[in-house]
């Protein structure tokens, strides 16, 4: 009999996906009700959990270090050239042809034939007791040098966007997988019941190339999967009350409706009636708990000038602060995109000058005040941030279709890029991996993006060998069968 | 399918393992099949003949296949040659003269033979001499020449003519004054007797390999060298101490004492400057990367901070408790509490109250069964006041403390100052003063303190940081302090904060 309840619930929880939850982020989270739910129907939540409790933890392999995570994607990739891999050799090598070596059997999104090199556009200094080097493109992250772990030796497998942004969330550049924020609730379970447990925000005026796959839940129960919350006006459409009525109306409403489901499901025992008599009372949670939570204008004034935010706006800035205040209301995983940093040289917007500057002049402040205020609320040691893009950009300057571009502009590059991270069970001010010369290629310490993924699990207290998903007949993992965790930069 | 099996494949080594079980199946039997004949012969027993020849058949069919598995096994290599032979001819012998001891006895061949009777007893007791010796043989090739005999007790010691007991060198000692110590005698081989040798050595000698004296770790391997003097991160023995655990080339093997951080980094150093005999500290460049790791040498634990420094490790990581009874944590759950296990080997739990703003002093009561299992409790925005505090002071194994937006005072935070364990302990936004923090930085453990919004004064957070190293207490910004740091992107005044190092 339970067998079968499970077999139910689990053949449930795929039509759930299929047809309510991936259109809908308001519905995804009343897929968060759906956990309580199936919890109430006596499913074990031992062992493979497919009761869809989002609530319901796994016990790690090790006591976790980073029990939240705020993961900053930069999508389009900014240059790592100007920001943080100094490279004096390649002032020298300025405008000359690039060697032969890098390109013989190289394929490029747009670079053809002999590029010219492209010398770093920034100043570089180093800063922090740690001695780290950045560019003047981020001054206020200067100022945090030494909170932070720099990787300068990642690497990737896929030279477009959507591809490489899918395999570095869901450690595979195909569709299907789940991403890291949903093995990451999968693993550590939900903790405020009135919030989901994953919540992504976008900013830069459009969604990543690879869409809401990169915060899907895959083959995982898509109570996993991420929410993505607006940030200005309602932060999720349609769960504000419709004008004229008040929330007691809404509430004796909701009661009778569920009143009525409740009875139906007396006499026919679908378990789908449940979950959506739970969807009702999770949305109706949320009217309440979302907006307070996602409401800016208590904050005070200091605090807002830190982020360089004003209550209203849906910029990057400000996602950076509503990251804080869900990681203070124990989200688990928020999501950051920013899009924009696709830097081509294509226009006066996309390019390794002006326009990469203007979007490290939106994002620098309001990271930098990300990281001293979960601080200084003592949020840093248990939150692990992360920064970085789907992958690199050349030393070479693009010339796209042989051409000489408008501006100056990078190609998207695979074999050398940095990410950085901070807090939560990782070093404070160290830089692990070089790259060559040139910043062509991880020249020591070279950490692909699974490895990274590896690393990221074992923070959050899972071997990434053992933390798998039984599905079509065999465990899956997020790094499937790659990854080595990266023992130097934990600390 | 034979064929292969005939090399080191990772069939005949699977298969190869299973001697050191089915080498006890011969033993027993033989053994047992011989004090049979004995009693037999004495009139001490009545058996029939055919017992004894049955436990015989058995004796020479599980013989035969230990032998099997036996030759399997040493395809892997890494024994002593000439005890490996001797081991391996006696362990055919005790098949052979099992068999033949059988087959004069057998049913279709006893009356054939006419020398029989004759064969019969001297194989017998030739094939349980054999498996007495061949055993000894065996004992010595996986614990080492000498091990049954090694801690033989006085007075017999000097009857048999043996040299005192060495004691093996386990763990490293502290070294008074590191500079002066022999980077080799006094760094290098202690870490390598202690976690390498016991395989790489005189009589084990694993992947052709010995690590005891410099001249043969020098040698190298069946694998060529295992370090290139200069280059540590290209060395072999580096490398494979840097793989992850789980990897087949990962030395020393999963399950045994591994390297720390700080021995690897310490070999790697050697083997880069040169992997030299006879320099001391002194006489070498040491790295920044290798000072924290000298420094432990000492004795004492190496001070973390800049550099990327590891921190010491948690207390967690040594705790280990019974689990708690599961009514308790439903208990708990029923309260509306976030019950999680922390890790799977250790039982330890933590608590949150996120979903329970009403928790209040009266429910810590239930908190009270798993006082023991309970290392993070989180209680922030409770009604929490300072007699729930007298209640927590009982959770012995506490280390991460969240007391933040509470109405904790300064009596209450001084009844938790006997918690043994406390790392971590967030008072941001409550009426805790400097009395209270100075009361609460006497805990030795403490790391880590969060008292923005506090009653906490700057001059006391300065002054207590001062008297307490190794406690990072974080106040918040002020207004001030904001505008000093929206200065950052003032580009004429953005110059490098610190000057550069190395």
């Amino acid at each position: 009999m339970e067998k079968l309840l499970k077999e139910l619930q689990y053949a449930d929880l795929h039509r759930q996906t299929r047809r309510h939850f991936l259109q809908s982020a308001g519905f995804g989270l009343g897929a968060l009700g759906l956990g309580s739910l199936l919890g109430s129907c006596g499913a074990s939540n031992a062992g493979t959990n497919v009761s869809g409790n989002a609530a319901a933890a796994k016990i790690p392999q090790f006591a976790p270090k980073a029990k939240r995570v705020i993961y900053i994607h930069m999508a389009g990739a900014p240059s790592q050239l100007e920001l943080f891999d100094y490279k004096p050799e390649l002032v020298k090598y300025h405008g000359q042809d690039c060697p032969a070596e890098f390109l013989e059997g190289k394929k490029f999104a747009f670079i053809q034939g002999v590029p010219k090199m492209l010398g770093p556009q920034g100043k570089f200094a180093q800063y922090g007791q740690s001695g780290a080097w950045m560019s003047d493109y981020v001054p206020y992250l200067q100022t945090v040098a030494d909170e932070i772990t720099f990787l300068k030796a990642m690497h990737t497998d896929q030279f477009n966007h959507a591809p490489a942004q899918l395999l570095m969330h869901t450690g595979s550049a195909r569709l299907g997988r789940p991403s890291l924020g949903a093995w990451s609730v999968y693993g550590l379970g939900s903790e405020n019941q009135n919030l989901p447990g994953f919540i992504v925000l976008a900013s830069g005026g459009q969604q990543p190339d690879a869409g809401k796959s990169v915060y899907g839940s895959g083959f995982l129960p898509s109570v996993y999967q991420g929410v993505q919350c607006r940030t200005g006006g309602d932060p999720v459409l349609y769960v504000s009350d419709p004008s004229g009525m008040n929330r007691d109306m809404r509430k004796q409403t909701i009661e009778a409706i569920n009143e009525i489901n409740r009875q139906t499901y007396e006499d026919v025992k679908d378990p789908e009636i449940l979950t959506r008599i739970s969807q009702y009372e999770m949305a109706f949670r949320m009217q309440m708990s979302v907006p307070e939570v996602m409401d800016v204008s208590k904050e005070p004034q200091f605090i807002l000038d830190m982020y360089g935010v004003k209550p209203g706006e849906g910029t990057f800035a400000m996602n950076c602060l509503l990251a804080r205040k869900l990681v203070e209301n124990d989200v688990r995983f928020v999501q950051l995109f920013d899009w924009g940093w696709d830097g081509h040289g294509t226009s006066k917007d996309h390019n390794v000058e002006g326009g990469l500057r203007q979007k490290c002049r939106e994002s620098d402040q309001p990271i930098a005040a990300l990281i001293k205020d979960l601080k200084m609320r003592g949020l840093l040691e248990e939150t692990l941030i992360i920064w970085g893009a789907e992958f690199g950009r050349t030393p070479m300057q693009e010339n796209r279709n042989g051409l000489v571009m408008p501006f100056m502009g990078r190609d998207h590059h695979l074999d050398a890029f940095t990410m950085w991270m901070a807090g939560g069970g990782v070093k404070q001010g160290y830089s692990h991996g070089e790259t060559d010369e040139l910043g062509y290629y991880g020249a020591k310490d070279r950490v692909h993006v699974h490895d990274l993924q590896a690393t990221i699990l074992h923070l959050m207290g899972f071997d990434h060998e053992k933390f798998t998903y039984p599905f079509q007949g065999r465990n899956f993992r997020l790094t499937d069968t790659e990854g080595k965790v990266v023992k130097q930069v934990i600390a | 399918m034979l064929i292969p099996l005939l090399q080191a494949s990772p069939w005949a080594l699977f298969i190869g393992r299973f001697h050191p079980v089915l080498v006890h199946l011969p033993i027993g039997f033989l053994l047992i099949a011989a004090l049979i004949e004995i009693g037999r012969r004495t009139g001490k027993i009545s058996v029939s003949e055919s017992t004894v020849v049955f436990v015989l058949f058995w004796s020479a069919v599980s013989a035969t296949f230990a032998c099997i598995a036996g030759y399997l096994l040493s395809l892997g290599g890494g024994y002593d040659e000439d005890l490996l032979g001797a081991h391996m001819l006696k362990g055919i012998g005790v098949a052979v003269f099992a068999w033949v001891a059988w087959i004069v006895k057998s049913d279709w061949l006893a009356g054939k033979i006419s020398f029989g009777k004759a064969v019969y007893l001297p194989a017998f007791a030739v094939a349980v001499v054999l498996t007495m010796t061949a055993g000894h043989d065996g004992g010595s090739l996986t614990h080492g020449d000498g091990y049954l005999t090694q801690y033989t007790p006085e007075p017999f010691r000097s009857l048999a003519g043996m040299d005192p007991i060495q004691e093996k060198a386990k763990e490293i000692k502290p070294i008074t004054d590191v500079q002066q110590a022999v980077v080799y005698k006094d760094i290098v081989q202690p870490i390598l007797e202690a976690r390498c040798t016991q395989c790489h050595n005189a009589s084990k000698k694993k992947g052709d390999l010995r690590m005891d004296e410099l001249a043969l770790l020098m040698k190298g391997g069946e694998n060529g060298p295992v370090l290139v003097p200069g280059k540590g991160a290209e060395s072999d023995m580096i490398k494979r101490c840097l793989l992850d655990e789980s990897d087949d080339n990962h030395m020393p093997p999963k399950g045994k004492p591994q390297l720390s951080t700080e021995q690897i980094a310490l070999l790697s150093w050697w083997i880069d400057q040169g992997a030299p005999v006879d320099k001391k500290v002194a006489e070498l460049t040491v790295s920044d990367q290798v000072k924290p790791a000298l420094a432990s040498l000492g004795g004492g634990s190496a001070t973390g901070g800049a550099g990327g420094a590891k921190q010491k490790e948690s207390a967690i990581a040594t705790l280990k408790v019974s689990p708690a009874k599961e009514a308790d944590i439903q208990a708990m759950r029923k309260a509306g509490l976030i019950v999680n296990t922390l890790s799977q080997d250790q039982n330890l739990i933590e608590v949150s109250a996120v979903n329970a703003p009403k928790f209040s002093d009266k429910d810590i009561a239930l908190l009270l069964p798993v006082a023991e299992q309970i290392t993070w409790l989180k209680l922030g925005g409770t009604q929490i006041t300072d007699s729930g505090l007298k209640e927590i002071a009982k959770l012995k194994n506490l280390t991460k403390l969240h007391l933040e937006h509470t109405g904790v005072t300064d009596q209450g935070i001084a009844q938790i100052k006997s918690l043994p364990h406390l790392e971590y302990l967030n008072v941001i936004d409550t009426k805790i003063g400097d009395a209270g923090l100075k009361n609460i930085a006497t805990i030795k453990g403490l790391r880590s303190i969060y008292v923005w919004q506090s009653a906490v004064t700057d001059s006391a957070v300065a002054q207590t940081a001062r008297q307490n190293k190794g406690l990072q207490i974080v106040n918040g910004f002020s207004a001030a302090e904001v505008a000093q740091f929206l200065k950052a992107g003032d580009s004429t005044v953005t110059k490098p904060v610190a000057t550069t190092k190395k």
